[in-house]
């Protein structure tokens, strides 16, 4: 589904964010990549979408190869290519609903979008996507006034409007209190698995990780260090990545009662 | 992972509080010295460059010695600042900043003799016709105001307020439209590219460059008289773009801060650059824009009694035809002054009522 060959990024200022990298994540994955801060994951998750530009190899996404330098290609390409935040990234001052329909952006006309007018079938499927996050009844709030964990469900909703084939997540529970970022998380994994979605995620918490994710990517350097099954990533495999002996910080919560399958 | 939980970090000892509390560093002595040279410099070019008249006496022992007030008083603001800056330990670049302000004001004031003519207005305000004036604008002529029309017009003076309002709606809603427009081109943020962004920021600093009373009297060269003096169109031309200036200055510093999260996830949603805008920036601007415009309705009301002096339409017209025959009496001149207080009054709390509303 994307494809790294031999993928650099060397960003304007000289710094080299990534190097080397072979990566092939297939359909349907749910793959977390850990690493410490400046290991080059949010790079490694940015070169997908095209935020930030790769400068050396290959990197497609399905049969598209990522094209940093055609906008209009790239913005077809973003258009299957779903993107979550750390700090949600809504905007605060319009309607849940309407930053949902952000995510329609790349199907409606651009006239259409100026004067606000979304059409029946937008509206439809961003009420599908709220009600798959739970908080379809918020719809009409302004998303500023929503709790954090609620503000990241507005997120995700947004990209399932995209009908997206693959989600992308850059530290999405980091901004969360534990029992929130386990729910919200579970939620993002419920649905990928429902919906056949191919999942990208970064993470600070190695607990999170074996937990949710079916594959365990470790960076260290802008290098892949690590690739395997979750059941691999053992405690001496991460050391190694970390280049330190993992430790009760590098957890969220140690001893987790809230599971995934709690509803939201 | 049990057991790295139950390792605590040893906490070294701390000092007992209250006890070994850090002081603000003490500046260092040499550059205070430089400042204090640097002041006397100063000081003694503006004794040199002095041109006044007002001498001080300052008696020393037997003999007594006359110096330049000014200079004197001068030098003894700056070595005031340097002390102050001193005790309070300001950092030297810091005391370099408090300096130069003296300086300079010294300077510029000097330079148009503030303090000189300031001394002469007790002496203005006695002397000639000042008296008069104040009785006329504290006794306005209201029955003017409400009941007389426009001399040698069938226009009650009356009407004039609303021209100037309605004036003033026009320019508002026009020229922030277009001020919307141009901020979003003149903000690397929103814009098409740096050399759009840059090309639009020159554009409004030309824009902006140009006064109201300036724009009302090119728009009334170019567009020629009316029936009816200069007109409101010209008045209206000069008070849109005026409005235009303020903003896209304003605004484009308001999108410039903008948080950028929400652009990049309209970026990632794949939205073209004109929904970008119009989903992430513009919500994300618009408190500050309907302040903005509120503020700029605010200034046309202001603004078109001083156009009036190129002769523009509205109360501004009607004001300076009464300055011009302030002669035969400051009663009617009085009447518009404080209606013109009245009515800013009035638009100010609206926009007030207008703001909380809103935002």
């Amino acid at each position: 589904m994307i494809k790294f060959e031999d993928v650099e990024v060397v960003y304007p200022n000289g710094f080299r964010g990534l190097s080397g990298i072979n990566l092939e994540i297939h359909q349907g994955e749910f793959v977390a990549i850990i690493g410490l801060s400046g290991a080059g994951k949010s790079t490694l998750i940015r070169a997908v979408n095209g935020l930030v530009p790769y400068t050396h190899g290959t990197l497609s996404v399905g049969e598209t190869v990522v094209d940093p330098k055609n906008k209009s290609k790239l913005r077809k390409l973003r258009s299957k290519v779903g993107m979550i935040f750390q700090q949600f990234n809504n905007v605060g001052r319009i309607t849940v609903l309407n930053n949902v329909l952000i995510g329609r952006s790349a199907f409606t006309p651009t006239w259409r979008s100026l004067i606000g007018w979304y059409g029946h079938q937008d509206k439809e499927v961003a009420f599908q996507s709220l009600e798959r996050v739970g908080i379809v009844e918020k719809a009409y709030n302004r998303a500023a006034a929503l709790s954090g964990g609620q503000q990241q469900r507005v997120a995700i909703a947004r990209v399932l409007a995209q009908d997206p084939e693959v989600i992308l997540a850059d530290e999405p529970v980091a901004s969360l209190d534990p029992p929130t970022a386990r729910k919200v998380l579970g939620d993002l994994r419920t649905i990928q698995r429902d919906l056949g979605i191919t999942c990208v995620v970064n993470m600070h918490h190695l607990d999170l990780a074996r937990d949710y994710a079916d594959r365990i990517i470790g960076m260290r350097d802008g290098k892949v260090v690590f690739d395997g099954p979750t059941a691999e990533a053992t405690d001496s495999v991460i050391a190694e990545v970390y280049q330190r002996e993992v430790s009760a910080g590098d957890q969220l919560a140690p001893e987790a009662e809230v599971s995934s399958k709690e509803p939201g | 992972m049990s057991a790295a939980l139950s390792e605590r970090p040893v906490t070294e000892p701390r000092p007992e509080p209250g006890t070994d509390r850090p002081s603000p560093p003490k500046p260092a002595l040499a550059p205070y010295l430089g400042l204090v040279l640097l002041a006397a410099a100063a000081a003694s070019f503006f004794i040199w460059n002095w041109e006044g008249q007002a001498v001080l006496f300052l008696p020393l022992g037997d003999t007594v010695l006359w110096a330049p007030r000014d200079p004197l008083l001068g030098l003894g603001a700056m070595m005031l600042i340097l002390v102050l800056c001193w005790r309070l330990r300001v950092s030297p670049m810091g005391a370099f900043g408090g300096l130069a302000i003296v300086v300079i004001t010294y300077w510029a004031g000097s330079n148009i003799h503030f303090i000189d003519r300031i001394a002469e207005v007790p002496r203005r305000l006695t002397g000639g016709n000042t008296r008069d004036q104040l009785v006329g604008y504290f006794n306005p002529d209201w029955s003017y105001l409400l009941f007389q029309n426009v001399a040698g017009t069938s226009r009650p003076i009356w009407g004039e307020w609303l021209i100037t309002l309605c004036m003033a709606v026009v320019a508002t809603i026009i020229g922030c439209f277009i001020g919307l427009l141009l901020a979003m081109l003149a903000s690397p943020v929103s814009s098409l590219n740096t050399g759009t962004s840059q090309t639009v920021k020159a554009i409004n600093s030309v824009v902006r460059s140009i006064p109201d009373v300036g724009w009302a009297l090119l728009f009334a060269a170019f567009l020629g008289g009316t029936a009816y003096g200069l007109g409101a169109l010209a008045a209206v031309l000069a008070l849109i773009m005026f409005n235009i200036g303020i903003v896209a200055k304003l605004l484009g510093e308001s999108i410039d801060a903008i948080h950028p999260g929400p652009l990049e996830a309209a970026d990632a949603a794949g939205a073209t650059l004109v929904q970008r805008d119009r989903v992430a920036v513009l919500p994300a601007v618009m408190p500050s824009f309907i302040s903005y415009s509120l503020y700029v309705f605010e200034l046309n009301i202001r603004a078109s009694a001083a156009l009036g002096v190129v002769g523009v339409a509205g109360i501004g017209g009607e004001l300076s035809r009464q300055i011009g025959r302030m002669s035969q009496g400051y009663e009617n001149v009085g009447a518009i002054l404080w209606a013109l207080v009245l009515v800013v009054l009035m638009v100010d709390l609206l926009s007030l009522w207008i703001r909380r509303r809103l935002l």
